[in-house]
Parts: structure tokens; sequence; C-alpha cells
């Protein structure tokens, strides 16, 4: 479904990713752990396409097609989904509004009819439900006052609305209680689906004792030094990153 | 070449009140004529090209008006009632500290200023003015070495012409306004300044300013040139005796600074402020403006206002090269019957300039400030960035504080911000200062000194501790 | 300056409209005495301070005339796509700055409200308005105030008896239709509300076709002692259209108002609002959203005169430009000496989209109180590049994105619009003019 080979990617002179190769199937959830630094934010937002980053080598592709020449509303388009470690807040934009809007692009692009203002309404109430949030959030502005926790099960209620491909979850870890943690984790997990691929970027081995792993990779100076299957997770919960070679970056 | 009747009687000034430094003075009768201009040129031994500029600049001069826009009231400027040359009588100028007058220097110690001991402490270069020409330069040899020239601009224009030549009225030109042209025809000396390319000025520069003979208008002019990947900081600093008559001050300073280039220009300026009836005191029209002429270069003015009745200025920076930086930080404190308009101007013409804006008003008893700025993004001035704060504090219910902002953006790519509040001292901070054992008198310095405090972290070390004193001693009594 | 002042207006003098002949002795004296003043005062230039990003000299080219002659007779079907669908108001239409009670709506007036024509109760009951016609505009120092005056003509009055409160809003729509030649219409407004009196006042100034005319309108309002007044102003003249409003308010002890001003349309536009606080702990609320697209000038000059303590303001303006649109902000905040415990806040933010569009702000305060709480803040910039990318990521394409961001931007001040349908009519309005507009 993805593929990732030899990806290098600056930002500004500094190279951050290093040749990097990652292969992600079809339902398939990858963890990406790693020190601060090592790139892992550079790599989701570079495959969300993202502006202020500079791809010099290496390729990527999303089912077949690829994806780095893509703007970013067309890997959406694809199926991509990105849930930002840090949503912006969109004042005044209403995220009932916001939300339809991304749905019947999304949809038009794939030829789909788009939705009226009532089925619509009742697939987000579905999904409110499913994820036991409340429904004020629909009235809200996007992101806009929103607690931590809650700009990040915003960001999960959007996928369950969105119904992406492949969701990469930047860090969504950070920041939150284990309260917090839980909700967003079981968000998370009841978007599982043969269909859907994830891959959770995240510093922590905590967030994986709520969402369990098919694979777990190692990335360390912009490259993926290690993968294997949750127990690796575990071990670096003992060891830390030292005894792979991977320091925090200066 | 005749003199006119105003110049042909020079007489001795009449020294009738208290803090005035005998010492012999050289004055023209008041009056302002072709012939003045002349005969100050003459005086100086001119060459004939600034003389040109003179002429050129007093017949643009009688085309104006006084403007009229500024928020500041004041009788009529009888421009015929004042004189436009004053020197101290020196036969051949003195080469040291040793040669100078001892009345002058009696009167540098009255005012704090105690010269040699200001050199050796501090190792600030000392160029004083004393009434309109410098009589004294110091570390003189240790700026040549590093190949900077640090003199009195009349030195200057024997000794640099081309220089002078080539820079002087390029940034503010003789036609820019009313005091600059009349600074341009009658201009009676100052500071020139050049920094060589690549050469950090070793130490901070530094003029002491001071006004005394009665009638007498000071016209300083400040010339610095700061030449490519160069840096130089200035100071000026200004003190007036009490007088009962008001004083024209109209000085012009000009920088340039080249790519790379940094200035950084700093002042505190507590002239005679007049009595608590508002007479007598010095009115400050000032043109100062810097030119960021090349790609990278700097210049930040920073100034401390206490004094005078009137102040008039505007320090501006032209943001001409690419990726150019202008600052102004400024604190102005008026009372008593003291008026200040005064702000910036910052004219973003290269890409990605950025200009900071911060200004601290702080008025008491009848004062009023104003704080005027511009903020203008040209169409090509890709990239720009502005950020202004402007702060008031009102100490008082006579006084009055004014913020009067013009921002012009004609690129979508700028980025401007604005920001302006006014407040008081609260009776709740003041208590809680005075129930931890503080008197009114020193909350009201702490907390004040707190609001400028954004500027004052700007000065040079020496002179932030001057300029908080200057602020307390400023303020006493200013709370009942 | 020009050497025979005054003159370029002079055209705009008219001799024979229909309130020129009502033999009235104080509203004669008071017309005279305008006219002197437009005749001495020439024509501003960029050296006033009230000018100085504004330049008339667009306005005087286009030779306009006022004119006597009535409109082509226009039945109440051709109003209908003018209206706001679902809006229940008691209408008052102004045709050319013409009141027609044929196209009117004012059947059914509750008690204690009262509403006509200028023209027809400076006849029945000239009584009525001899204390409030320039009561509050005062003699008037704004040049197109003094020409509204001298130029009186017609208008609207609105009287509102102690403690009236009016469910239903007051609809003034002004209407202009094409004529033979470059016309202006000067109407004028009087709007009252006695002591406890509570309204809602809507102006819609509105056009059949892309007619070019210049609507010079002055509205007179005052509050009475804890009146209540929610005023909402939407402006969406025809393109070619010269705009000129200048609202004048006197706000008695403890009333309310709030002004939501909307600016979409005209192809030169200038609204001067200024507001005396006539009495203390009084309450004034200003909106403003404005739209400059392809060589349209949007001016809004703001003067709110603090001279009385314990009173609160607001202004809050946002602005979006784009093609080579150009806005003008001028925003005063006066506090007199002794106005002690004001409460002024004032802020006015821009979106600048494309190459040739300008705004020049200014706002001001003048404080000479010191027990004061006043602020303002501007800003000009452009969508943030974060937001943008955000809605992109979901998959929204970048015009539409922009055009979210520019309504989310915009929906502060929509949503100050009551009631819904207004909002909606009006919301829709910026997102076409948006859709149109080039911002990529």
């Amino acid at each position: 479904m993805l593929s990732v080979k030899g990806l290098k990617a600056n930002v500004g002179d500094k190279e951050i990713l290093k040749g990097l190769d990652l292969e992600i199937g079809r339902g398939e959830v990858h963890a990406i752990m790693g020190p601060n630094g090592s790139g892992k934010s550079t790599l989701a937002h570079v495959l969300s396409g993202r502006e202020g980053y500079t791809v010099t080598g290496g390729s990527v592709t999303f089912e077949g097609q690829d994806l780095l020449d893509l703007e970013p509303e067309a890997r959406a388009h694809l199926g991509l989904f990105l849930a930002f470690q840090y949503p912006v807040e969109l004042p005044g934009v209403n995220n009932t509004y916001f939300l339809k809007a991304a749905l019947n692009a999304i949809r038009k692009a794939r030829g789909e009819p788009e939705l009226d203002a009532v089925s619509f309404l009742r697939l987000m109430k579905e999904k409110l439900k499913v994820l036991h949030l409340d429904d004020s959030l629909l009235k809200r502005p996007v992101n806009f006052g929103f607690s931590g926790g809650e700009k990040k099960r915003n960001e999960i209620f959007q996928m369950a609305i969105l119904e992406p491909k492949l969701a990469i979850l930047d860090e969504t870890d950070s920041g939150l209680d284990i309260d917090a943690l839980r909700i967003v984790a079981d968000g998370v997990n009841a978007l599982r689906s043969p269909e859907r691929s994830v891959i959770l970027v995240t510093h922590y081995q905590r967030l994986l004792d709520y969402i369990q792993p098919d694979y777990v990779h190692v990335l360390a100076k912009g490259q993926i030094i290690r993968s294997g299957g949750k127990e690796l997770a575990l071990e670096l919960e003992d060891k830390g990153y030292g005894w792979l070679g991977a320091e925090e970056a200066a | 070449m005749s003199a006119s009747p105003a110049v042909e009687a020079i007489v001795e000034s009449e020294y009738e009140h208290g803090f005035i430094t005998e010492i012999e003075s050289d004055t023209f009768l008041p009056g302002l004529d072709e012939g003045v201009v002349r005969a100050i040129s003459a005086r100086k031994g001119e060459p004939e090209f600034l003389l040109e500029y003179r002429l050129k600049a007093f017949r643009h001069w009688q085309t104006l008006a006084t403007p009229r826009w500024a928020h500041v009231h004041y009788p009529e400027i009888d421009y015929q009632a004042i004189s436009y040359f004053s020197a101290p009588k020196s036969k051949d100028g003195p080469k040291s500290l040793d040669e100078i007058d001892p009345a002058l220097r009696e009167t540098y110690n009255k005012l704090g200023i105690p010269i040699e001991e200001q050199m050796a402490l501090s190792g600030i270069a000392v160029d004083a003015v004393f009434d309109s020409v410098s009589v004294a330069t110091t570390f003189r040899t240790k700026l040549a070495e590093a190949g900077v020239i640090f003199c009195a601009i009349s030195e200057a224009v024997h000794d640099y012409p081309d220089l002078i030549k080539q820079h002087l009225g390029s940034v503010v030109p003789h036609t820019d306004n009313f005091y600059a042209a009349l600074n341009a025809a009658v201009f009676s000396d100052g500071t020139f300044v050049y920094v060589p390319k690549g050469v950090r000025c070793p130490m901070e520069l530094s003029t002491y300013f001071r006004i005394n003979a009665r009638n007498t208008g000071q016209f300083e002019r400040t010339l610095i040139v700061a030449e490519a990947g160069s840096h130089v900081s200035y100071l000026e600093g200004c003190t007036a005796p009490m007088r009962d008559e008001n004083q024209l001050h109209a000085a012009v300073v000009e920088l340039i600074a080249m790519d790379d280039a940094e200035i950084k220009y700093s002042t505190v300026q507590n002239w005679y402020p007049g009595d608590a009836q508002g007479r007598g005191g010095i009115y400050n029209f000032v043109t100062k403006r810097g030119d960021c002429r090349g790609a990278r270069s700097k210049i930040s003015w920073t100034q401390v206002e206490t004094g005078s009745a009137i102040t008039w200025k505007y320090p501006s920076c032209l943001l001409r090269g690419d990726d150019s930086v202008g600052e102004f930080y400024s604190v102005a404190v008026t009372k008593g019957r003291q008026q200040a308009d005064t702000g910036t101007k910052m004219i973003h013409l290269g890409r990605n300039t950025r200009s900071t804006i911060v200004s601290k008003g702080i008025s008491a008893g009848e004062g009023q400030q104003t704080y005027r700025g511009l903020v203008r993004i040209a169409a090509k001035a890709q990239g720009a960035r502005n950020h202004t704060q402007c702060d008031s504090l009102l100490i008082g219910d006579r006084c009055g504080a004014h913020t009067f902002p013009y921002i012009e953006v004609k690129n979508p790519s700028a980025q401007m911000e604005h920001e302006a509040t006014t407040s008081k001292i609260s009776d709740d901070q003041l208590f809680y200062c005075r129930s931890r054992g503080l008197t009114t008198e020193d909350s009201v310095s702490m907390i004040v000194n707190g609001f400028c405090k954004q500027v004052f972290n700007q000065l040079p070390m020496e002179f932030a501790v001057e300029a908080q004193k200057l602020l307390s001693i400023s303020l006493e009594g200013a709370v009942g | 300056m020009n050497a025979t002042p005054g003159n370029g207006f002079a055209p705009w003098l008219a001799d024979d409209g229909p309130a020129a002949d009502t033999g009235l002795a104080w509203l004669d004296s008071r017309r005279a005495q305008a006219r002197a003043q437009v005749r001495d005062q020439g024509i501003p230039t960029n050296k006033q301070e009230a000018w100085r990003y504004t330049s008339l000299t667009r306005l005087l080219e286009q030779g306009f005339t006022p004119t006597a002659k009535a409109a082509t007779p226009l039945e109440p079907r051709d109003l209908e796509p003018l209206l706001v669908p679902g809006l229940e108001a008691y209408r008052v239409v102004l045709v050319n700055g013409r009141f027609v009670p044929g196209l009117s709506d004012l059947q059914h007036l509750p008690a204690g409200l009262r509403v006509g024509g200028l023209a027809q109760i400076l006849k029945s009951d000239p009584d009525a308005l001899k204390d409030r016609l320039n009561g509050v505009a005062g003699e008037a120092q704004h040049l197109f105030a003094a020409l509204n005056t001298a130029g009186l003509d017609d208008g609207v009055v609105v009287l509102l008896e102690r403690g009236a409160q009016v469910e239903r809003p007051i609809e003034l729509i002004h209407l202009s239709v094409g004529m033979d030649e470059p016309r202006v219409a000067q109407p004028r407004h009087v709007v009252a509300l006695e002591a406890g009196a509570q309204a809602s006042l809507i102006e819609r100034y509105v056009s059949l076709g892309e007619a070019l005319y210049c609507t010079n309108s002055v509205l007179e309002l005052s509050l009475g002692r804890d009146a209540v007044l929610k005023h909402q102003r939407i402006q969406t003249e025809s393109a070619n259209a010269f705009h000129i409003a200048g609202l004048y308010l006197s706000l008695g002890a403890g009333s309310r108002y709030q002004c939501v001003n909307v600016g979409l349309g005209a192809s030169w536009a200038r609204t001067d609002l200024n507001v005396r606080f006539a009495g203390e702990h009084a309450e004034c609320d200003l909106q403003g959203l404005y739209l400059a697209g392809d060589r349209q000038l949007m001016d809004f000059h703001l003067d709110v005169d603090h001279r009385l303590p314990q009173c609160s303001s607001r202004e809050n303006f946002k602005g979006i430009l784009y093609g080579k649109g150009r806005a003008v902000f001028d925003g005063r905040v006066y506090v007199a000496k002794d106005a002690q415990r004001t409460d002024a806040a004032m802020s006015n933010r821009n979106l600048l989209l494309s190459e040739g569009a300008e705004i020049d702000t200014k706002p001001q305060l003048e404080i000479n109180a010191d027990d004061v709480k006043c602020s303002h803040g501007t800003t000009v910039g452009q969508i943030e590049p974060e937001q943008l990318f955000y809605l992109r990521s979901r998959g929204i394409s970048a015009p539409l994105a922009r055009r979210m961001l520019c309504l989310g931007f915009a929906g502060e001040i929509l949503d100050c619009l009551t009631p819904e349908a207004l909002r909606d009519q009006v919301a829709e309005q910026v997102g076409s003019r948006l859709e149109q507009a080039p911002i990529d």
C-alpha cells in the first residue's frame, strides 16, 4: 500500500531523512519510534506534503501512485490522513461545515456523489457515538479554544468521518493524560479494519499499551535502524534507545 | 562678500543668571538672512560646496511654513529673534583637556559630567559640545588606530571633504521639512563618525550636548556612516541648565548603514523642561533618520526623553536593503506643562525587511504625550514584517496620552501588528508596594521602571542605569 | 487648493426638491447656512487628515446632479428579488432617495412607533422635526453632511415613544435605479428613540442593475435614557455606484447601541460614524466587515467621542482586500478630561490577499483622563499557511480552503447579524464575492 524507498529529505540545508525505507501493507498497524530529532515528524510531514521540506532522493508510492508530486489535498483524496501533533486552530470555521466540505471533496475526487446535509448529519452523529464524543464539538470552530485533549480527539473524529486508507498519527499521545490517551486509543482501535493501515509515530511505548502494533520500527538519524514485532517496543521501554546506538540527537 | 547688519555687530553675551558659565562667548546678533548664512560659513572657513549647500537650503526654507500637524501648542517662534552663531572664544582651539577653559570644565562638573573621570573610568570617548562648537575630542588616537573617524563635523568638512560631500544631506535632504531646511542652512557644528569596511568600533562613542548662551539656537548636525560589515554604537546625552527663555533646538541626525553594517544610536535627553507654569524650556525639533542602504544592515534607535518643553522627534528608518532591520525603542516622560509628539517612521522598501517599534509614554501633571508613527510597506517589499507596541501610562487626571499610528500596506505578503494600551498606576499596585514598606515615590518609580524595562534593556549598561535614575528624578512629586 | 472652492459640488445643491418649498424659516436658515459652508469650505484634499487616503477626484469627475424627477414607477414585485427571504419587518422603501409609500409596508405599526417620509412630515408636522433635524449632526463640519443639509430633499423619519418596544425590525431599503444621467440622491433620516424604547433597524442599500449613481445619506439618531437599538447596515450598492453615508449618533444615559456595518458594494464608498455620548453608563458597539475587490475603495471613518464618564465603546472592524481593492480605516477614540472610567477598545484587522491591494489604517486614541481602559490593535496579514495546509491535508482544494478561511475571518462580524435570515443572506453574498475574487 505504502512503499517508501531510500527517502532523503532536508529542512533548509539540513538533511533529516537519510535514505529511509518502509513498506506498509493493507490493514497493518506500524509504530515508528525513535528519540527526539530522529526525523519522525519530518517523515509524517513529508508524507502529507507539507511545505518547508525538500525531498532530495528516494521515492514514495501509495497504492502504486507517486505521492511526492501530489498536492496535499490530492493525497487526502487518495486516502491519506495525518493526525497532527499540533492541530492548528481555525477561528470562525465551523467544525461541521469544515468536515462536510472535506468529505465531499474526497468523495467527489473518487467519483462518489456528495452527501446532502441530512445524511452528513446522520453520519456525524453515528461517529460521535462510536467515539463517545459530545456533539457540542460540531458547533465549535475547528480546534479553536480546544484543550490539548479535545484537539487530539477532534483529529480522531475527523479520521472517523473521512475514513482514510492510511492514517498517520503524529505523536498523538504527546501531552495527553492517561484518561485522554485511553479515549484516543479506543477511538483508533474502533477504526481499525482490514482495509485501513495506520502509522503510529511516537516517542514512548505508552501508546502501544493501548494500540497494539503489528510492526515496530526504530528511526534514528534519519534511517530505520531496526524493525521487529511489538516486543521490540517493550525492549525499547526497558533499555532505552541507547543500546541500538540511537542516542538522543544533539 | 559683506555680512549683514545682524552679523556686523557681534556682542559679548551678558550673563545675568545663576547657572550660566562665565566664559567669553562670541555671538551673532539675532536675525537670519542670507548674509548670516554666508557669515556662518565664513567664520568656519568652509569650502565653497558647503556654502552653496547652506544657501540652497536657506532659500528653500524661506518658502516653507512652520508645520502645524503635531499635537503641541506653543507661541509662534520669531526666527528673526534668534541668534544663529555662538562660539566659545578660543584663540587656537584646545588640543587636550588641560587647554580647556577652567570655567567650562566647572560647568560640566555642575552638570555631573566630570570629563576626566568619565573618560578614565568608562573608556568612553567624549566629544563635548559646548554651545555650538566642539571644544574637546578625546580618544582620537585609539579610534584612529582602528581607522574610525570621530570628530567635529566642522573639522570633517576640512579633513574629509569627499566623505561629507558624498553623504551630507543624503538621508535627510535640505528639502525634507521646515526644521531640517533651517538646520541645513545654519547648522553650527556636530559630530561626524565614519567606520570603515569590516571594522567593529572599539568603544562606545558618546557626545554630550549642552545649551547655554542666551537666545542661541542650537543646530547640531550629526552624520554617521557605517561601511559594509562595520558596527558602531553611539550614545547621545543632553542636559541643560535653568533658563527662563525658550530655546530652539533643531538638530539633524543622519545615519547610513551599508551591507551587513549595524548602527545603534542611543539618546538620553534631559534638557530644561520649563518651570511649573510652563515658562522657559527647550523646544526640541529634531529630524533623525537612518538609511539601511545595504542588505542585512541594521539601525536601532533607543531614546529616553525626559526633558524639553516641547519634543518633536521621529527617529526613522528607511529599510532599503533586502533583509535590513529597523528598530525604535522609546521612553518619553512628560510632566508639568511638557509636550511631546514623538514616534518613528519605518519605511519598508527592500525584501524581507523587518521593523520593531516599542514606545512607552508616561504622562504626569499636565503633560501631553503623543505617539505618532508611520509604518509603510511598499508594494515591492515582499515579506516585510512589523511589530508595534505603544503603551501609555497616565499619572493624574489632567494629563493626556495620544496615539496616532499610520499604517500603509501595499504588499500582500506583509505581516503587520500594532497594539496600543493606555493604563494608569492602579491604587492596588501602589497599595501593594506600600504595604511591603516602600514609599509612594519609590513604588511609583519601581512600577514605572518596570513599565519601561523593555526599552531600558536596549540601552548600553551605564546608560540604562542613568536612564532609570533620570526617570525616578523626573517623576518625583508626580503622585500626590 | 482649487481657486474656486466649493464649485465642484455646487451642482449637488438642488433648488426644487419636494422639501424645497416648506416655507419653514428654521429649515431655510439651516439650509442657507449649509450652502454657505459648502461654498466656503472648498474641496477637501489629501492635506486634510480626514481625506489623507481618499481622493474625491473620481467622485467629482462623474458630474453628478440631483433630480426632481421621480424614477419610473416600480411595482412591489420589482422589489422582490432584493428582499431578504423570510425577513419579517416594517418596511420603508426609498427609491433614489425618495420615500415611496406604495412599495413600503407600514401597515399595522404598533403603538408608539411612527414611521414616515421626511418631506411629508415636514409638511404635516414640522414641529416633530424642528429640534431633531440637525439636532445631532449639528452645524455639521463634514462637507457631505453640509451638502446633504443644503440639498435636503426627502428621507425617512422613525420616532419611537417612551418605553415602546418593537419586536419586528424596521427595515429601511435604499433602492437605486439608473437614470438618464448620473444622479446624486441625498436622503436624510431622523431616528429617535425616547427613554426606555427598544427597536431594531436594518438599513440596506441595494440597486437594480449596475447603474452609475451616487448616494449621500445622512442619518441622525438619538437614543433617550436606557433606550436600546440594534442597527444593521448592509451596503450592496451597484458596482458602479458611489456611496457616502454619515451617521450622527447621540447616546443618552444608560442607552445601548449596536451597529453592524457590512460594506460590500459600490465602486467608491465612504462611511463616517460619529458617536457622541450624551449621558453616563451608555454602551456603544460598532462592528464592521468590508470587502474591497478590483478598483473598489472602501473607507470607514469612526469618531467616538467619550465626553462623559463611565461609558464604554467597542470598535471592531475587519477587512478583506483583493484584486486592486483599497480600504481605509480611520478610527478615533477621544476621551475628554474628566471622562473617567471610560472603557474603549478598538480593533482593525485586515487580510491582504493580492498584489495591488492596499490598506491604510489609522487607529487613534486621544486620552485626557487617567482612570480609563483604552486599547487598540491593528493587524495586516494573510491567510496562515498552517491553516491552509491543515484544510488541504483534509482533502479541501486550495481555493475553497482560502475561501473558508476568509469566511471564518469574517464570521465574527457576520455572526452579529440577526435574524438568521439576514445573516445567511449576507454570508452568502460575502461567499459569492470571494468566489469571484482572484485570491489564489
